[in-house]
């Protein structure tokens, strides 16, 4: 009818994380009808990292997705969206993720860390996105649901906002590297 | 936690550096049989819960009765209380929910935890809950739900409000009698709680027109606190713009107007593009709305300029001489690190440039061709 957006909560077509070979490492694809097979989904996500490993440019287009991504060492994130989407909202959902993966794995973005936390990641990227629409925004909020697991964090007896703190004081850090 | 690190260790070597690459469906499933173990095994159970996580997400297909087996093997793990665990259960319920049999068999589990005081475990258990739950079944947990919108948790009035909205793509009706407390939860503080209450709203009201124009003038002058909320919002307002036959509306578009003025760029950039978009803008709205984007055109940020360039090749199909006063921006960004906002320059540059500049740009562009994709040399051409 129009060029006009349609009002909708479902914002998001997909996460992925991939590894320095472009492989999947967690993949998720909220519209049925984006790919048709988990194939042409790796195809998909092997052509991204073909056009993307090398320039740091947060953003592109790939048939017809709008992609925001990220990288750091040996993990590459991606969140992709129609490329109709306000791309404003999806950079939002991906610094969310990347932030919220930080958190958890204290900075250590890479993927030997990443795999040893496999459990919490994918709880966390459950937290961020539910079925296409973003549940949560706030990387804090999405550390603080998952509970990283009792016998490693040393805050076990300290309060929600010594934890809230903490995870403050982590977030300035990472973004003063 | 030693020997589990010797474990991962000796993985590495065989997979290059991932623990889970040797696993394979059959072995895992096998392992699943620690799941039966009581007292539960927490630690173990987690570990093989994960890999079958993993497996799903790298696409390894179940068949019916391997899901089911599995499925209830994992219902077992409700005796344990470890918190990561439990999450994971819930996990595993929705990734198998589709394939495995019986699944209602876990509802009474799903309500005690959506019920219960544990915070952490009541918003993901609504989620799971509502995935394995139909519109008959709904019924029985009507008065959750209905409580759950409007539970001062954040979380837990996100999880349902947001399970409403999947609900009402299959059966619209439940939800519909909710009305009033997704109406309060559309008050929350909670940008994301706002977001998701105003998604539930329009999606009830959305065929009464009449409804929704009143939805619309009290929230325009009332005001969201959400900038995602406002973003849905505008394009709502957009909408109802377009649709209208008679004379426009102008304090509609006094709001989108306003909007260009927020201090979220998301908003900024929504109501900008909507503005451009719409047909109707009078010549003023319409230069507003794209010196707002010609400004986010020398933004540091990629994703500010790409969404900007974007949308003013869109608008210069049809309006190329209103686009024409960024033309110079628009040079200035052929250069641009990010190879897809330079072709959206180009492609822009094209439609809205005179006979003298196109020339000059065909030679621009002939030794940039070869930088960029097929994808992108048939949007040029277009």
């Amino acid at each position: 009818m129009s060029n006009l957006l349609e009002p909708t909560l479902y914002v998001i077509k997909g996460i992925a994380i991939l590894d320095n070979d472009g492989n999947r490492i967690v993949a998720k694809y909220y519209d049925p009808h984006c790919f048709s097979s988990v194939k042409e989904e790796k195809k998909f996500e092997k052509n991204l990292f073909q056009k993307t490993h090398r320039a740091n440019a947060e953003i592109t287009m790939l048939d017809k997705l709008t992609c925001v991504y990220r990288s750091n060492v040996d993990l590459f994130f991606y969140v992709m969206g129609s490329s109709h989407e306000n791309e404003l909202i999806l950079l939002c959902v991906l610094t969310c993720l990347y932030d919220a993966v930080s958190l958890i794995l204290r900075k250590n973005v890479e993927k030997k860390t990443l795999l040893e936390n496999l459990d919490i990641i994918l709880l966390a990227i459950d937290e961020i996105c539910d079925g296409g629409v973003p549940l949560e925004t706030d990387p804090q909020v999405i550390a603080q649901r998952v509970a990283l697991r009792m016998e490693e964090t040393p805050f076990n007896d300290q309060t929600v906002s010594q934890v809230l703190q903490t995870a403050r004081e982590q977030l300035k850090w990472s973004l003063l590297k | 936690m030693i020997g589990s690190f010797k474990q991962l260790k000796k993985d590495e070597e065989e997979g290059g550096g991932n623990p889970y690459y040797s696993a394979d469906k059959t072995s895992v499933l096998q392992e699943a049989r620690v799941f039966n173990e009581t007292p539960v095994n927490v630690k173990r159970s987690t570990h093989v819960l994960t890999k079958i996580l993993y497996l799903l997400n790298q696409g390894e297909i179940l068949a019916t009765k391997e899901a089911t087996d599995a499925f209830f093997a994992m219902t077992k793990l409700f005796q344990s209380n470890d918190l990561v665990l439990r999450r994971l259960v819930y996990l595993g319920i929705k990734e198998l929910c589709n394939i495995a049999e019986d699944t209602i068999i876990v509802t009474s589990s799903l309500t005690k935890d959506m019920t219960g005081r544990e915070d952490q475990y009541r918003a993901p258990a609504i989620r799971a809950l509502c995935r394995i739950t139909d519109a008959t079944m709904m019924q029985s947990i009507e008065r959750y739900m209905k409580q759950a919108i409007v539970d001062r948790t954040t979380g837990v009035s996100s999880a349902a409000l947001v399970s409403c909205r999947h609900i009402m793509t299959q059966s619209p009706e439940v939800v519909k009698r909710w009305v009033s407390e997704v109406q309060e939860a559309l008050s929350s503080d909670n940008v994301m709680v706002q977001f998701h209450a105003l998604g539930v709203l329009h999606q009830i009201r959305k065929s009464d027109k009449l409804a929704v124009t009143k939805m619309i003038t009290k929230l325009t002058t009332s005001g969201l606190r959400s900038p995602y909320a406002i973003c849905f919002l505008i394009r709502v307002v957009a909408q109802l713009i377009e649709e209208d036959e008679a004379s426009s509306d102008s304090r509609l578009f006094d709001f989108l107007e306003s909007m260009l003025r927020h201090k979220a760029e998301m908003v900024i950039y929504e109501a900008a593009n909507a503005i451009v978009t719409l047909k109707k803008s009078s010549s003023r709205e319409l230069v507003s709305g794209i010196s707002v984007l010609q400004l986010f055109l020398s933004s540091p940020k990629p994703t500010l300029r790409f969404a900007a360039v974007r949308t003013l090749g869109k608008v210069a199909m049809y309006q190329p001489s209103a686009v024409a006063a960024c033309n110079l921006d628009l040079e200035t960004l052929l250069q641009d690190v990010n190879r897809s906002i330079a072709t959206l320059a180009i492609t822009t540059l094209l439609k809205t440039g005179t006979e003298g500049s196109v020339d000059r740009l065909m030679k621009s562009i002939s030794n940039f061709l070869n930088d960029i994709s097929d994808e992108f040399k048939v949007f040029v051409v277009e």
